[in-house]
């Protein structure tokens, strides 16, 4: 059986549901045996919902409108 | 320049030599006629490397020169060197690795490269034939690509491209030389004594060499006869040229090099130290820089960023002085190949020294990171539209990009105005380059690289002392909370607050980590693309972006813990 360690090394594609079967089935067997593992994988997972789903580096709709218009008078100035 | 230039002064033992090696005059040499000691500097190197029976067979050498030209899709030199040949290939695939990694990415080419083939039982003297021939292969692709000529024969077979090799950026940092060479004294070897005439020593390049006298003397011959005339091109210009070549070429030996000759000729410290880094800034006249930019993109061959022969000719060159620029360039590509497979040490303690980053950087200006070819890129129209001067389609293409390049940006920089300063200057470049971009990746994925190496280049002068590649292992980093999260953790906080944790944490993960991280999770790109954005290898990317996401996972889950204790 894998690891903790082997684990935590190989458990990136099984986050994304796309770890090989094989890989898959190395990984569950860890998984029905350590309880640290499975918090780390949850954990893990819903790390990436609340990164995903929030909006820190968002760009302002107004900021937007002008960097593009700022940015297209420069390159039409290069013509 | 096509292959209707004059043939006036076409050099007899050129002819001699090159028939009975490829038939009649190639074509290539034609168009050189003008520079009858160029052509005939070239004809000892081709003599002395190729024809010359040595460690390898010519079988091998027309091989890893067919090799060479399969890697850089040049279909001259192909035809050229596989007259004759009815197989794609005439050496070990050994062989043939270590053409295509030093044609292609030599910056990154080690003693270990060499290993397969001492293990074969290849000697020392193989090994530099190896490489010799490999730094001519670069030479003649470096011409065919300046000068266009025509084929010299119908091609037996087509050209079958070979891809760059899939690795991750970087630049080998192994202990050289990796070839022994027997010591030469140098007052009795007359190759020695023009190098200290006109530079005043030797340098390791061709001290690395010393089981190929001969070589040397060909390479020292092409030297006096391309950059120290001042004939047509000043010797400065020449040497200016190298110095350009060295940079995009990212090979820090040649670059200190150039820096000591440059100086030694009366150049300012600044002006050189501008030029290496980007010569576009350098103060240069007009005419220089269109020198510089047109060789410049002889380093390595991209559609739609080719050499114009025809812009240095409107900026006043004469057609002898383009023919220099040429041979100087396939000469600095000459010395920068045979230098990544040497190993040499340093002459001088080099002012700069190349890293991975450098590398993507050049990998948006002058050469591509990878050969994989994007058939379905949502924007290809666009791009099409804007590589054509369509200014309204650059501007659809920034409305479809900006956002993400702009939430990419500010979790590298941290700060608004910053990010906002960024992106313009992102979408500025991708402006000024897009007619070079080939399609060899996903235009998103390209944009993306520009961005990010904005943000890397405005974070080094933020910080100039603090280093960005971190030195943390693999190893370094054990989950440390490992309490049960809860089922809902968005509902604990509000909007607000979990915007402000998540970007507090992004801004504190380690710079490779943190790129990962938002290529993945805040931009939301694919990890092929992520991985093609930075440089690195699928695995290699994966590996970042789930150390990334432990590491963040370790900063939030105080927030997000539940309360009661886990079920058992």
């Amino acid at each position: 059986m894998l690891s903790c360690a082997e684990f935590l090394a190989e458990f990136g594609d099984y986050l994304e549901h796309a770890a090989e079967p094989g890989l898959r089935a190395r990984l569950e067997e860890h998984l029905h045996e350590c309880k640290t593992c499975c918090v780390i994988v949850d954990s893990t997972r819903k790390t990436v919902q609340i990164v995903t789903d929030s909006d820190c580096f968002n760009l302002p709709d107004v900021l937007g409108e002008s960097i593009v218009t700022e940015i297209m008078g420069r390159v039409r100035q290069k013509s | 320049m096509t292959d209707t230039a004059t043939t006036r002064g076409e050099a007899e033992s050129t002819h001699d030599l090159l028939v009975p090696s490829h038939g009649p005059m190639p074509n290539l040499f034609r168009l050189q006629s003008e520079l009858p000691k160029v052509v005939q500097a070239e004809e000892q190197l081709i003599r002395t490397i190729f024809l010359q029976d040595g460690s390898l067979s010519r079988t091998v050498k027309r091989g890893l020169l067919s090799t060479v030209a399969r890697v850089r899709k040049n279909n001259y030199c192909w035809v050229l060197h596989s007259r004759g040949s009815t197989q794609q290939n005439d050496c070990s695939p050994d062989m043939q690795s270590i053409a295509v990694k030093l044609s292609s990415s030599g910056c990154s080419f080690s003693t270990h490269d060499l290993t397969p083939l001492r293990a074969a039982g290849f000697e020392d003297e193989a090994l530099l034939d190896a490489v010799l021939t490999v730094a001519l292969a670069q030479l003649l692709c470096t011409l065919a690509e300046a000068l266009n000529p025509k084929l010299d024969f119908e091609p037996s077979t087509a050209l079958n491209p070979l891809p760059l090799p899939e690795q991750e950026l970087d630049v080998s940092t192994s202990a050289g030389p990796y070839i022994a060479a027997p010591p030469r004294r140098s007052f009795d070897f007359a190759p020695y004594a023009i190098l200290r005439d006109n530079l005043g020593f030797v340098p390791n390049l061709f001290h690395a060499q010393g089981l190929r006298p001969d070589a040397i003397e060909a390479e020292v011959h092409a030297f006096e006869q391309i950059i120290v005339s001042d004939e047509y091109l000043s010797r400065t210009q020449k040497e200016g040229i190298l110095l350009v070549f060295a940079a995009a070429n990212a090979n820090t030996y040649c670059v200190a090099l150039q820096n000591q000759v440059l100086a030694a000729l009366g150049t300012a410290e600044n002006d050189i130290r501008q030029i290496a880094n980007d010569f576009r800034h350098a103060g240069l006249s007009e005419s220089d820089l269109a020198l510089f930019e047109e060789t410049q993109r002889l380093s390595w061959p991209m559609p739609g960023y080719e050499f114009s022969a025809e812009r240095l000719r409107n900026a006043g060159f004469s057609s002898a002085q383009v023919l220099e620029a040429c041979a100087t360039a396939a000469l600095g590509n000459f010395f920068a190949t045979l230098q990544f497979g040497l190993g040499c040490v340093p002459d001088f303690t080099p002012e700069r020294v190349f890293t991975a980053k450098d590398l993507y950087r050049l990998a948006t200006l002058v050469r591509p990171i990878s050969d994989v070819s994007t058939t379905d890129d949502p924007d290809s129209e666009l791009v099409c539209q804007a590589q054509s001067g369509n200014k309204d389609a650059f501007e659809a293409l920034m409305r479809r990009h900006n956002r993400r390049i702009f939430g990419t940006l500010a979790g590298i920089l941290g700060d608004l105005d910053d990010a906002r300063d960024a992106t313009q200057e992102a979408f500025l470049k991708a402006f000024e380059h897009i007619g070079r971009f080939e399609r060899r990746s996903k235009f998103s994925t390209w944009l993306t690289s520009i961005a990010v190496n904005t943000a890397t280049e405005a974070l080094r002068r933020r910080k100039p002392t603090e280093s960005l590649d971190e030195i943390e292992t693999e190893e370094d980093f054990r989950p440390r909370q490992v309490q049960q999260w809860a089922s809902d953790p968005e509902s604990i906080l509000s909007a607000t607050q979990r915007n402000s944790l998540v970007r507090e944490a992004v801004l504190r993960l380690p710079y490779k980590y943190r790129i990962a991280v938002l290529l993945r999770d805040i931009s939301q790109i694919s990890t092929e693309d992520a991985a093609a954005t930075l440089g690195l290898t699928i695995p290699a990317l994966k590996a970042r972006v789930l150390r990334g996401r432990l590491m963040l996972r370790e900063s939030l889950a105080v927030h997000f813990t539940r309360l009661e204790k886990p079920d058992a």
